[in-house]
């Protein structure tokens, strides 16, 4: 058959590919396959098409004979190179390039595709190299500039030793003076040179080009290039030339850039600042009190020239006062309030007059009582948006400086109803607003909200939050896209342990894409608490299920446009898209969120080898990552005094934030139990692992025994856990301690469990022998089959008295009626009594026992396992007791009145509270009995075990 | 009054002030990277002196020939910012990019028809209607804002290289094509 013949043959097999339709593509490429057995495209396609149909085991056999061909041509090359990214083989990539490269040393697009392959793993050296090469040989200057920023980002590489550093910018810096084109000829390439100069320190060569006729103009048009052109300046300690650049810039071309202004401020003190605490302080302070008024009457002349256009002079002036008196140079001890009032009777009609004035709010004595009394004097009215926004800004302004004395729950309520009263008044310069529309008045319920928030804060008194719920139900019925109304309700809703409606408003918010990453916590973090998986309902599992999509799209598309940059010479943005990606691959969210879809999965499912053994290797994997903390808090408003906590931290649900701490002591907890659950040791795991292992963390901690990383405990992840979690962390430590010898003692040894698998998968790729004994040793997979079994000890009483102890802390709980912390006991003492299935699912079997002679043992964890469904049961009557009383008439009378605060207005009906108060109470009802019918479902799962 | 900088890769983690907002889309991560990746230098970040961000434009360079030009593909700013004229400063960038590297001949933007505070805003900075497309936001049928829901106005202004205005029309708003005739 002619080659063309066969290509029309291969046409459809992409189409199908294409259109979502492996089977069908694998159909045509077995029928192909008949006729021509050697072809590698047709294999690689059917490869393609069986890792989108998740047949793993299938394609890595046809990958690897792909492989073996070292085949050169492009169509095979693009297939496979899907394959392997697929499968997550990107080394085996590199190495597939490289060889097709060498066979073919001229075809350059075959050197650029290698080059590409060490970018998408980060392997930044060889990447340098490639490039080299291609340079040497093509003649192209990009080239030259791919091995630079290789060079750049080697350096800047976690893994490279800081010692390294300086050499490889070096290296760079020879590299790029070598170019035989001038790097001024693209911002992009300028940036890079100076990038490296002020790495080297090599300020004057640095300042040299940036001075340059070229290095002017284009640091005029690109805000990069002029970015780095100001470090170098400052770097290089002309300040004052700086200054002097910006205040032409800001005189002659109207330049209004805040940096501008920082840039003239910063020349202004530079004296004072670089003699401070010398003897020539005084001179140098003279000379400055100078600069400081000609500043001083440059600031008042632009600020009288723009007028109500731009607020950067006036602004420019409070810090230009804020700076002077910190330096005891401040003239005119009057002059911070009177600029803050000039201030304010310019800009207090805007949003963000508040926010502009924060960093000038820490007034002392005498200066404080005239700025409060000045507020005060401001005659409030809601007749028009100026009026209304003024008036918002005197409350926020107000509110921010409170003293301790005069933040008292009394206050607090009263200053709530005052809030309401000026929200409701507001309301009707927003009327016939389209429903699309934010209310204008929205930050007087945010207020109210915030003040009650805190009135239960003071008071420990839930019955304000129902309070700070009506108000912001009601604020949504007019701004029905407030997100940061929604965000507040998912807080209040959390700590009334209605969780079903925090979710319903953190869905309604709307959010997509890279913003799942940064907001996800509002409803996942300890999710677990409010999960019903137990009883079915997987909505929470889900939830992280979709949120986690993000992450999928990160590690597959990111690169691609790291390639790109590549290929449009942008290399300002190569360093920001790689930080990306790799804040987004390593973030603690994500795998916050992994954590708890652990820790419902197993209340949701049957626990198998399979479970134990795939979230076993996750979470070891996870443990081994650096991460990083995206999630967005600041996006909370936060109008509470500054003498308090915000509003976000308040509003935590426990009082404590599961950050890096939290999530490290939880992946101790899983990893500890389900290493001793599984066959799977270090060695074991390596040869069945398909695709690369990711990048290792330099953290020294990560070269050490697992047993000894496992078993330590420090104060930073203490910090973070609720005391319940501190005993639930300190009962699994001492279960996997106790149990530990006689896991060891029964696990097949490495070499057994890698036959077994073999001998399933028929897998050619693992060779057994490979597996050295003494890796076996190294870890606790070792056995000595011949050896007595361990001598049978007692549990340790943190194991048996736990069940109890929890007992204990629910029941004061019950007392102090707190929902969400109740739900807290309840689902970790669940999690204690599955997690010690767990850890004794290997002494099941009666053959095991017998053989062991570990009757005792098992006798031992009967009794405790008996103890914990004992008290389980019990919790589980309480919740439905309590949950029986919720959701009924007269749950929902006392939710409305106690809401007298608000129903007080008449503009807010009764009926309106009344319907608040239904879906809170049903929302509670519905937690309480799913998490006691949860519980009751495992207890009858686990007593028969 | 505010900081302008370059728009970057990880502002993403700190955009949601700005784009929880119902009228700021949030595309899928490709999209910012594949402009960043591309034309960096035309998409630019507003922050406010306390480090939280107001608003950015994102845009492109396209066009063949007498149509080569600079493109306004997203712009906007936090609800909590506006009326501070950051969007002047941020077109005024955008227009100085496309004329003085990108040399277009003009920069051009859409808006719904029936956004008539935004038209009169670029009609404010130098645009002029050049054309009305056709169901550009998509066949809503026919609501509460009829066709104006739906069409868009293709706004333009020119740039020093047209200095004879070739770019733009004074009749542009009778000058209806349909959204498949336009990239």
């Amino acid at each position: 058959m002619s080659a063309a013949a066969l290509e029309r043959q291969i046409r459809p097999i992409y189409d199908s590919l294409e259109t979502g339709s492996p089977k069908t593509a694998v159909v045509s490429c077995n029928k192909l396959l008949k006729k021509h057995p050697k072809n590698s495209l047709i294999k690689a396609l059917k490869a393609l098409a069986l890792v989108r149909l998740q047949k793993t085991e299938e394609a890595i056999v046809l990958c690897d004979e792909v492989l073996a061909t070292k085949c050169t041509d492009d169509a095979t090359l693009s297939a496979m190179q899907h394959v392997l990214r697929g499968l997550g083989r990107h080394i085996d990539m590199i190495t597939m390039f490289d060889n097709a490269y060498k066979q073919q040393p001229t075809n350059e697009d075959l050197g650029s595709q290698t080059f590409f392959a060490n970018v998408r793993t980060g392997n930044w050296k060889t990447a340098q190299q490639v490039a080299t090469k291609l340079h040497k040989q093509f003649h192209n200057d990009r080239y030259l500039y791919w091995s630079v920023i290789s060079t750049v980002l080697q350096a800047n590489d976690s893994t490279t030793p800081p010692s390294m550093r300086t050499l490889l910018y070096r290296l760079a810096h020879r590299l790029i003076t070598s170019s035989p084109s001038p790097s001024h000829l693209s911002p992009d390439r300028f940036h890079l040179h100076i990038l490296i100069l002020r790495e080297l320190e090599l300020y004057n060569e640095a300042h040299t080009l940036l001075d340059s006729e070229f290095g002017q103009q284009l640091c005029s048009t690109s805000l990069l290039c002029n970015e780095i052109r100001r470090d170098i300046w400052r770097l290089k300690g002309l300040w004052k030339e700086e200054g002097v650049r910006a205040e032409e810039r800001i005189v002659k071309m109207n330049d209004r850039n805040w940096l501008e202004f920082l840039s003239v401020l910063d020349a202004t003190f530079a004296d004072v600042v670089s003699s401070h605490g010398s003897k020539s302080s005084d001179a140098a302070g003279t000379e400055s009190s100078e600069n400081i008024e000609n500043i001083r009457e440059l600031f008042v002349r632009i600020a009288e020239q723009d007028g109500h256009n731009d607020r950067s002079a006036p602004l420019a002036l409070l810090e230009l006062e804020k700076r002077a008196r910190s330096y005891r140079l401040s003239r005119d001890h009057t002059a911070m309030v009177d600029l803050m009032e000039n201030y304010f009777n310019l800009v207090g009609d805007k949003a963000c007059c508040f926010e502009d004035l924060k960093p000038y709010l820490s007034l002392e004595g005498e200066d404080q009582a005239r700025w409060t009394s000045f507020l005060e004097s401001i005659t409030l009215s809601s007749a028009n948006l100026s009026d209304l926004r003024r008036s918002i800004n005197v409350h926020a302004l107000l509110r921010h400086t409170l003293s301790p004395t005069q933040i008292t729950a009394e206050m607090e309520s009263s200053r709530a109803t005052q809030y309401l009263k000026h929200y409701l008044d507001g309301l009707k310069l927003g009327e016939g607003l389209p429903p699309t529309e934010l209310q204008p008045v929205d930050d007087f319920a945010i207020l109210a909200g915030q003040a009650l928030v805190n009135v239960w804060k003071l008071a420990d008194d839930e019955t304000q939050l129902y309070n700070a719920a009506s108000v912001l139900e009601f604020g949504l019925t007019k701004s029905k896209h407030s997100y940061q109304i929604r965000l507040m309700l998912v807080r209040i809703y959390t700590l009334l342990g209605a969780p079903s409606l925090a979710l319903e408003h953190y869905r309604a918010v709307n959010v997509k894409q890279v913003q799942n990453d940064t907001l996800s916590h509002f409803v996942l973090s300890r999710a677990s608490t409010f999960s019903l998986a137990a009883t079915g309902d997987i909505t929470y599992l889900s939830e992280c299920i979709e949120s986690s999509q993000i992450y999928n799209t990160n590690s597959q598309e990111t690169s691609d446009f790291v390639v790109r940059a590549f290929n449009g010479e942008k290399y300002s943005q190569i360093p920001d898209f790689i930080d990306f990606e790799d804040r987004l691959d390593n973030s603690l969210a994500r795998d916050a969120m992994k954590v708890e879809h652990v820790r419902m999965r197993i209340t949701h499912e049957q626990l198998t080898t399979d479970l134990i053994d795939l979230e076993l290797v996750e979470l070891k994997f996870i443990f081994n990552r650096f991460h990083h903390d995206n999630r967005d808090f600041e996006i909370l408003p936060n109008y509470q005094p500054r003498s308090l906590p915000s509003f976000h931290e308040q509003t935590l649900l426990f009082d404590k934030n599961p950050g890096l701490g939290w999530l490290s002591a939880f992946l101790k907890i899983y990893i500890s139990v389900l290493q001793q659950a599984s066959d799977l040791d270090d060695t074991v795991e390596d040869k069945l692992l398909v695709g690369d292992r990711p990048k290792q963390s330099i953290d020294p901690d990560v070269k050490l025994p697992w047993k000894e990383r496992l078993s330590r405990r420090s104060q930073d992840e203490l910090d973070e856990l609720t005391p319940c979690e501190v005993s639930f962390f300190d009962y699994i430590l001492a279960l996997a301690d106790w149990l530990e010898p006689y896991h060891n003692h029964i696990r097949p040894s490495p070499a057994a469990v890698l036959a077994e698998v073999t001998k399933h998968t028929g897998s050619k790729t693992l060779k057994i022998e490979e597996l050295h004994p003494q890796n076996g040793l190294a870890t606790n997979g070792h056995t000595k089959k011949d050896e007595e079994a361990p001598v049978v000890k007692e549990a340790p009483e943190i194991v048996s008295k736990f069940f109890d102890d929890m007992n204990a802390k629910f029941k004061d709980i019950l007392i102090s009626k707190r929902l969400p912390e109740a739900l807290h006991v309840v689902t970790l003492t669940q999690e204690a009594l599955i997690m010690l299935a767990i850890d004794s699912l290997r002494f099941k079997p009666a053959s095991v026992v017998k053989v062991h002679k570990l009757g005792a043992l098992v006798q031992n964890f009967k009794s405790i396992r008996a103890k914990a469904i004992e008290v389980l049961r019990e919790m589980s009557t309480e919740l439905l007791k309590i949950g029986e009383s919720e959701g009924t008439a007269e749950t929902r009378k006392t939710f409305v009145e106690a809401c007298q605060l608000v129903t007080a207005f008449t503009e807010i009906d009764h009926d309106f509270v009344l319907n608040v108060a239904k879906r809170v109470t049903e929302a509670r009802k519905k937690m309480l009995e799913g998490l006691g019918k949860g519980v009751a479902k495992l207890c009858t799962a686990y007593s028969n075990a | 009054m505010s900081i302008l900088r370059p728009f970057r890769a990880t502002d993403m983690f700190r955009f949601n002030n700005i784009n929880l907002d119902l009228w700021t889309e949030t595309y899928g991560i490709g999209f910012y990277l594949s402009y960043l990746s591309r034309w960096p230098d035309l998409c630019c970040m507003q922050e406010a002196p306390s480090g939280r961000l107001m608003g950015y434009v994102i845009g492109k360079a396209e066009g063949n020939s007498t149509e080569w030009h600079g493109h306004v593909t997203a712009l906007t700013v936090a609800p909590e910012y506006r009326r501070l004229s950051l969007a002047r400063k941020m077109i005024n960038l955008l227009e100085l990019v496309s004329d003085e590297i990108y040399k277009g001949f003009f920069v051009d933007l859409y808006v719904r028809c029936a956004n008539n505070v935004a038209i009169g805003m670029y009609e404010g900075f130098g645009y002029s209607v050049y054309r009305r497309v056709r169901e550009y936001y998509g066949n809503l049928g026919l609501g509460k804002g009829g066709r104006d829901e739906e069409d868009a106005f293709d706004m333009r202004k020119p740039l020093s290289r047209d200095p004879l205005r070739r770019s733009v029309r004074a009749n542009g708003r009778d000058m209806i094509v349909s959204c498949n005739d336009v990239s």
